[in-house]
């Protein structure tokens, strides 16, 4: 049975990337563009759900860890040249105007600088809790945005830096978010996880059964931090500018937003949903242009896409506050049981 | 050997002091009872033992060790678990979940090892596995291992939370009301259990009851608080006959006899 | 005063008497407005334990309101000033109703997504409502004109702002504490199950505490807006963090704390560029690290006390 279903999971994974790759042989660049947003808000919504979903942290930090990887990614792939151009206000720092290493290499070092500073924020910052740990990850996330505008001679401050090579393409995003999917849920599905889960549930039990809190708080927000700055970086990269307004506390709430409608503690849930939110906020975009239905133009109200995005997360936080998968997954199991009506016979997790 | 001491202990809220100069001594194999009435500071001295709060004053050692202002995790890491009165189960996950959890902390792979699912890993987590699977037989919960923990009946509920905490592998065992809420047919099944796993397991048991008959049944001394002061211990036999016991009793005795 | 004026340029690196006073009266009214929106996010928090996010785009809907008072319908500017309060008390009242009523027993983290979720959703309405661009508040000549002390010239709006806050706070505590309708408030923030059972109605008490902390809010966005008078529809998020700031750092639930932390917050910041003008690019990030250290090192705040959870 187990075997069956590493099977099917195998097989599903080869029509994705065969679906990737007719997509990128007959979508157009803007629908190719959607697409590989979707993936990397999918690398996002995992980092952000196994802080916020799975451990139960109020975490408001993300776009903090999002700036860390972007700015590591973007210098590390820039060519010199650019580097040059873009830095005419006051010349790059020495090691770094030259720096270079392969894209692969650069989402790396953005990942562990983004976990590196996960740590030292959540070394002091988990020692709170509630709305306390959300304000001051939000504090903290604003800091790093403060200091990148000042720093100058790195982040080319509050000009950002254009240019950036765009190096991820579908199959860097896609295979990204599917290394993130296989990694965090199999950390979920692991003694760690299910201490993290236990956090979540209640504290103080699980503290009496002898899990470290704060250890086990750090290890999920240093891992979340991780692969926020890894989908930094690729964000950084697929638009090819970054500049530090970019990292302001909206890029929180839009990942934010995805693990609230996939379902808080559900990996399959922010699937979905960073699909869902990605491609319908493309299509809420005739909101904001003007429409033409016969003979009658209506003008586009700018902001108003916006506006419906924020009434939808208070829609869905007012009436679904499960989002759409609550704490589930779908799994091989649950499809089975669909179809074949029996009972769950042995529950526990899901392999 | 003494497991246990606890040295004249005090923990004061504020103004309120809700345990006053506690001493307790526990040894190999004991079962002792802590009684009286409601808000006498019971819960509250079982918090100090766990290191869930620090006493005010006072010291408390385990195996001869002091382990006064340990952390809790630490404390169940050397040997000392805990039920909680207002049952805290692990509520949205699976009852074998909740026991798999009380296991994390003996794990000695890190979480590298345990996310790529590395030979040490994988050996621990059958090991895991076997040991939650037996222990939830053992509790009579095998059938319900898949169900939600917060959908069992009541009485399930709390041997759940007994299995989640002998999961840890306790020496000592701290029983907040295990009898609450139960019919007289479930409190002798659970007299009896007690007495079945203290033997299995080999732990000292501290518990505190409100059932004088668990109480009276199986303990081999007892201490009785009020206003968190000690005001008797000895045997059930010395406490049944205690004039203090009768008096702080009197009024509530029908409730609890 | 020469000589005095030598000594105190000693101590502060060759910063004059003069221009250090102008810094202080500056770091005061700063204070003051950071205050009277932090008294808003204490009471609520107070009474419910939610950070009311949208507090701070509260504020800003006052300076819009006061705007198109004065300027779509001319009315002249204390009735559009008086009107404007008005309805950001019923603002806040309707916020309430629609985003934390319903949400009253669910998790907290609902309630402060659905908190956040509001804010964004004030942000936007504005945008769509009153255009992204910044607009000019309109400005009051009697309270904007500026006196001259020697050689400093300092607006009175400097002076004014403090005194507002000062009476308006002190209008609160008598609310507080001498009408019956603040003591229903106290009730409710001690413990509202028990005051809902003591006869107490906690749904008028709640809508009640929203509007007085809106409608001080909102005094402070209209001198907000005299001071600094460019609205636009972010120009609530900083302030609102920052009262908020405020309100942590004096404890949160405690009124008074948050008037001192507005204080401390708004003259620190002031200072903070006057002393160190190199700094002057993190002034954003002061207070935020300030924050961060209040709450690792005395997380109730300046004036709270610790309380155990009970198990
Ligand atoms: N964290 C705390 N802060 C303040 N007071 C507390 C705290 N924990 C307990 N108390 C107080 O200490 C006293 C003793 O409480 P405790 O829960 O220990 O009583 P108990 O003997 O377990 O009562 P019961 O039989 O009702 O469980 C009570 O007055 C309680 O209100
Ligand atoms: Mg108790």
């Amino acid at each position: 049975m187990k075997q069956k279903k590493t099977l099917l999971t195998v097989i599903t994974i080869f029509v994705l990337f065969a679906l990737v790759y007719l997509a990128d042989q007959t979508l157009d660049p803007y629908k190719m563009r959607i697409l590989n947003l979707c993936a990397i808000y999918v690398v996002l919504g995992l980092s952000m759900n196994l802080i916020n979903g799975f451990t139960g942290l109020f975490s408001l930090g993300h776009a903090g860890f999002m700036a860390v990887g972007a700015y590591t990614t973007a210098i590390l792939t820039m060519p010199d040249v650019v580097k040059g151009q873009n830095f005419f206000m006051a010349p790059m720092m020495k090691p770094l105007d030259t720096a270079h290493v392969p894209f692969f290499l650069a989402l790396l070092i953005s990942g562990i600088l983004a976990g590196v500073v996960g740590y030292l924020i959540g070394a002091p910052a988990l020692r709170l809790r509630g709305d306390y740990l959300a304000i001051a990850t939000l504090g903290f996330a604003e800091i790093i945005r403060v200091v990148f505008t000042n720093m100058q001679s790195v982040t080319n401050g509050a000009l950002g830096l254009k240019g950036i090579p765009v190096s991820a393409n579908i199959w860097w995003t896609f295979g990204v978010a599917l290394v993130t999917v296989l990694v965090i849920g199999s950390l979920i599905n692991s003694s760690y996880g299910r201490a993290f889960k236990a956090i979540r549930e209640d504290e103080i039990a699980a503290e009496s059964m002898g899990i470290n809190l704060f250890k086990h708080k750090v290890l999920a927000f240093t891992i979340g931090a991780f692969f926020a700055g890894i989908g930094g970086g690729l964000l950084g990269s697929l638009l090819g500018t970054i500049d530090p307004l970019m990292f302001r506390f909206f890029l929180t709430f839009n990942v934010l937003l995805i693990i609230i409608l996939g379902g808080m503690g559900s990996i399959t849930g922010t699937i979905i949903s960073a699909f869902i939110i990605t491609i319908g906020g493309e299509l809420l975009r005739f909101l904001d242009e003007s429409m033409t239905i016969g003979n009658l133009v209506i003008p586009g109200i700018s902001g108003m896409r916006m506006v419906v995005f924020s009434a939808l997360l208070m829609i869905v936080v007012l009436f679904f506050n499960r989002g759409i998968m609550g704490t589930k997954e779908l799994s091989w199991d649950s499809f089975f049981n669909k179809f074949s009506k029996k009972p769950l016979a042995k529950g526990g997790n899901k392999q | 050997m003494k497991l246990l001491k606890v040295e004249n202990v005090s923990m004061i809220f504020g103004g309120l002091t809700a345990v006053k100069e506690f001493n307790l001594e526990l040894n190999q194999g004991e079962i002792v009872a802590l009684i009286g009435p409601n808000g006498a500071g019971k819960t509250t001295a079982f918090n100090v033992i766990t290191g869930v709060y620090t006493p005010t004053i006072g010291h408390i050692s385990y195996k001869g060790k002091e382990i006064t202002g340990q952390r809790p995790d630490q404390i169940t890491k050397l040997g000392i678990a805990r039920t909680f009165q207002n049952i805290r189960l692990f509520k949205e996950l699976s009852v074998l979940d909740n026991v798999l959890i009380a296991n994390h902390l003996h794990l000695k792979s890190n979480f590298l090892e345990a996310t790529f699912k590395l030979p040490r890993y994988r050996r621990e987590e059958k090991e895991i596995l076997e040991k939650s699977l037996n222990l939830l037989e053992k509790v009579g919960l095998q059938d319900a291992q898949g169900e939600k923990a917060s959908s069992l009946p009541y009485g399930k509920q709390r041997r759940l939370e007994i299995a989640r905490a002998l999961a840890t592998n306790p020496a000592i065992l701290l029983l907040d009301e295990p009898a609450a809420g139960m019919n007289p047919k479930e409190t002798d099944d659970l007299t009896e259990f007690i007495r079945q796993i203290r033997d299995e397991f080999q732990l000292s048991i501290f518990m505190i009851e409100h059932h004088m008959q668990v109480v009276m049944g199986i303990s081999d001394r007892i201490c009785v608080f009020d206003y968190g002061v000690t005001i008797a211990e000895g045997n059930p036999y010395e406490i049944q006959n205690n004039q203090k016991v009768i008096e702080a009793y009197l009024g509530v005795a029908e409730d609890y006899a | 005063m020469m000589n005095l004026n030598a000594v105190f340029q000693y101590f502060t690196n060759g910063m004059d008497l003069g221009t250090f006073l102008q810094h202080l009266t500056n770091g005061i009214s700063l204070g003051s407005l950071y205050a009277l929106v932090a008294i808003g996010y204490t009471m609520v928090y107070g009474t419910l334990r939610l950070i009311n996010f949208a507090h701070g785009d509260v504020f800003m809907m006052t300076t819009y309101f006061a705007f198109y008072g004065v300027s779509t319908f001319m009315l002249p500017w204390y009735v559009s000033f008086i009107l404007a309060v008005i309805l950001t008390g019923a603002l806040g009242m309707l916020l309430e109703k629609g985003a934390y009523r319903p949400l009253r027993n669910a998790p907290k983290i609902s309630i402060m997504i659905s908190a956040i979720g509001a804010s964004f959703l004030l942000e936007n309405l504005a945008v769509v409502l009153f255009g992204g661009r910044p607009k000019a508040f309109p400005s009051v000549k009697v309270l904007t004109d500026s006196v001259q002390f020697g050689s400093v010239s300092i607006q009175k709006l400097t002076f004014v702002i403090p005194i507002v806050t000062i009476i308006f706070l002190f209008g609160l505590l008598y609310l507080l504490n001498h009408t019956k309708t603040g003591m229903a408030m106290r009730a409710v923030a001690k413990d509202y199950e028990t005051a809902g059972i003591m006869g107490v109605n906690v749904n008028l008490t709640i809508s009640q505490t929203f509007a007085i902390g809106s409608m001080l809010a909102a005094v402070g966005g209209i001198m907000w807006g005299l001071k600094f008078p460019q609205i636009a529809p972010l120009m609530g998020v900083m302030p609102g963090l920052k009262a908020f700031i405020a309100a942590v750092i004096g404890g949160i639930g405690n009124i008074k704390g948050a008037v001192i932390g507005g204080f401390i917050l708004g003259i620190g910041e002031i200072m903070i560029v006057a002393f160190l003008p190199s700094l002057s690019g993190y002034r954003d990030a002061f207070a935020f690290v300030f924050l961060i250290v209040i709450l690792l090192f005395k997380p109730t705040g300046i004036t709270g006390e610790k309380i155990a959870e009970k198990v």
